[in-house]
């Protein structure tokens, strides 16, 4: 009852204060995570890109900074952003922004491993099949390595998106009132419903992680990612499972466990 | 049409190729065989400079492979590769794999290209499999797609590396067989295989390598059924199973 109660605060969940203050809520999680990955996109894939090259003053300066970010708690560089930016710019620098360009190098960091595993994962004799027809290696990487390096990326690159979603969580500490804030000013203002306001802020974020999900399928699918079955969600495999067989089938790799039972 | 002048190539300081001279004529069909890190491949990716010489020259076409002048992407356009493991691209069906490098390199049409690749689909027998993606295909099909893929460029030269080793049994004749009709064309080729009824059928020449060198070289009978070094002996009686018969010793 207390949660059906919540939706009294809805709009608060949802939008923040706006449209009479700043955007805020789960619009303000979104539009920081779609943001931040827009901003760190190309800087990502640059500095994976460059970490393959085997020359030192190209692949050390993108190795530092990624593993410099990587080791870092994310809300740390949120703070040193916070208090360097505006030594930087001035003081005027919005807490908005001040959170979207932490969010951005963190997410750089990541993206560019998963750019660089990507590339690295495709066999190089389709580097040599391409450059033997008389491509050049731009022409290989546009149109032999880099289509089938995306679709190897694609499924860890929704699930760093997912990740960085809900990451988004973590600018609530420099004041921001995205979802997590707003359901603590609500739980504040009736401390009596307060895990009302923290179920409400967890159904927020799962259903926006489960619809990126969701699209993300479709789009693996239509673009033909290798290896489908390994992003089925509902892709079993009972012989891997170290269990007592359910069903009278052989220890060998058949796929039992979706089968139907025997017709004997 | 493909000249080797004294060529020598190190990986580190391991001497893969040793003073390689071999000239071969235009049309001519040469079958290169030899032991397990003999330097075939090595020699083979030489010729379209996927691997770099350290030392000498090589000649084809009239490019000097030495001079950094010359243009690879020309070069290799001439040149025709197909590999022991296919590399066909898993992304793009039968069809566009063949027409992507004629549209992109040579700046074919689309429907250029698709003409041009439909006959060799024919031609490799496989036109009913034309919108298949690689995972679809035997093993067989997918090398006589990958044929066709550098056909398409309508090269000079044709290299191949072990295109059949890879392949169950029953697979190996389908691809000779386009291999065959592609010789008697009269394309200049040549092959590392240990086909032997295929090099007997269709090679010009066979050059045997050992330990980074040519060992000998000459016609099928010269070298299959009466080398003169032991080490070539040895070999084709462990890879072919031919009896050592030692034509010298009969006459004798
Ligand atoms: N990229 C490389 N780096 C270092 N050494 C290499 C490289 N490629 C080949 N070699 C070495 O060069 C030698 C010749 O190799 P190559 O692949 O040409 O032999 P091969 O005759 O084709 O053998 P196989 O029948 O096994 O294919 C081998 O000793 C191999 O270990
Ligand atoms: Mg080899």
């Amino acid at each position: 009852m207390d949660l059906l109660g919540q939706l009294v605060n809805i709009k608060f969940y949802l939008l923040g204060s706006y449209p009479k203050g700043d955007v805020g809520g789960l619009l303000l999680n979104i539009i920081m995570a779609l943001m931040a990955l827009g901003l760190s996109f190309g800087a990502g894939a640059l500095l994976g890109y460059s970490r393959l090259s085997c020359r030192l003053y190209i692949k050390i300066p993108s190795m530092a900074i990624v593993e410099t970010v990587r080791a870092t708690p994310l809300i740390m560089i949120i703070f040193w952003i916070y208090f360097f930016l505006p030594y930087i710019f001035g003081g005027n620098v919005t807490l908005f922004w001040s959170a979207v360009v932490s969010l951005a190098i963190y997410a750089a960091a990541y993206q560019s491993e998963i750019v660089r595993a990507g590339i690295i994962a495709v066999p190089r004799g389709q580097l040599e099949a391409a450059l033997s027809t008389g491509m050049s290696r731009y022409k290989a990487m546009m149109y032999v390595i880099l289509p089938q390096a995306f679709r190897i990326m694609l499924p860890s690159f929704v699930s760093f998106f997912v990740s960085l979603f809900k990451d988004t969580s973590t600018v609530f500490i420099i004041g921001i009132i995205e979802l997590t804030q707003a359901g603590i000013i609500i739980s504040q203002r009736e401390p009596d419903k307060i895990y009302a306001a923290y179920v409400s802020m967890g159904i927020g974020f799962w259903c926006v992680s489960f619809a990126i999900s969701r699209v993300a399928r479709r789009l693996e699918e239509r673009i033909g990612v290798f290896d489908l079955e390994s992003i089925r969600p509902d892709a079993c495999r009972d012989e891997f499972m170290l269990l007592p067989r359910e069903k009278k089938t052989g220890e060998g790799m058949t796929p039992a466990a979706c089968e139907p039972e025997d017709s004997k | 049409m493909i000249k080797f002048i004294a060529t020598n190539k190190w990986f580190k300081d391991r001497h893969v190729l040793k003073n390689i001279n071999l000239e071969i004529a235009k049309g001519e069909v040469i079958v290169i065989c030899g032991p397990s890190g003999a330097g075939k491949s090595t020699l083979i990716r030489t010729i379209n400079k996927l691997e770099p010489i350290d030392d000498g020259e090589i000649i084809v076409d009239g490019m000097y492979l030495s001079d950094p002048k010359t243009d690879l992407t020309l070069l290799r356009a001439e040149i025709g590769m197909v590999f022991q493991h296919f590399n066909l691209y898993p992304h793009k069906s039968a069809i566009k794999n063949i027409t992507l490098a004629p549209r992109k390199v040579r700046g074919l049409s689309k429907n250029q290209a698709t003409d041009r690749a439909e006959k060799l689909l024919d031609k490799v027998g496989l036109i009913h499999r034309r919108d298949a993606f690689p995972v679809q295909l035997s093993g067989g099909e997918q090398q006589r797609v990958a044929i066709a893929r550098s056909l398409a460029m309508e090269p000079k030269i044709m290299l191949f590396d072990e295109p059949t080793s890879a392949l169950d049994p029953e697979l190996i004749n389908e691809v000779l067989d386009v291999m065959t009709s592609l010789a008697k064309e009269g394309m200049t080729m040549v092959v590392v295989t240990h086909e032997i009824g295929f090099a007997q059928k269709v090679a010009d020449r066979v050059v045997f390598m050992d330990d980074g060198e040519i060992l000998e070289e000459g016609t099928p009978p010269d070298i299959f059924v009466n080398p003169r070094h032991q080490r070539t002996k040895e070999f084709m009686s462990s890879v072919f199973h031919i009896p050592i018969f030692d034509a010298n010793q009969e006459e004798d």
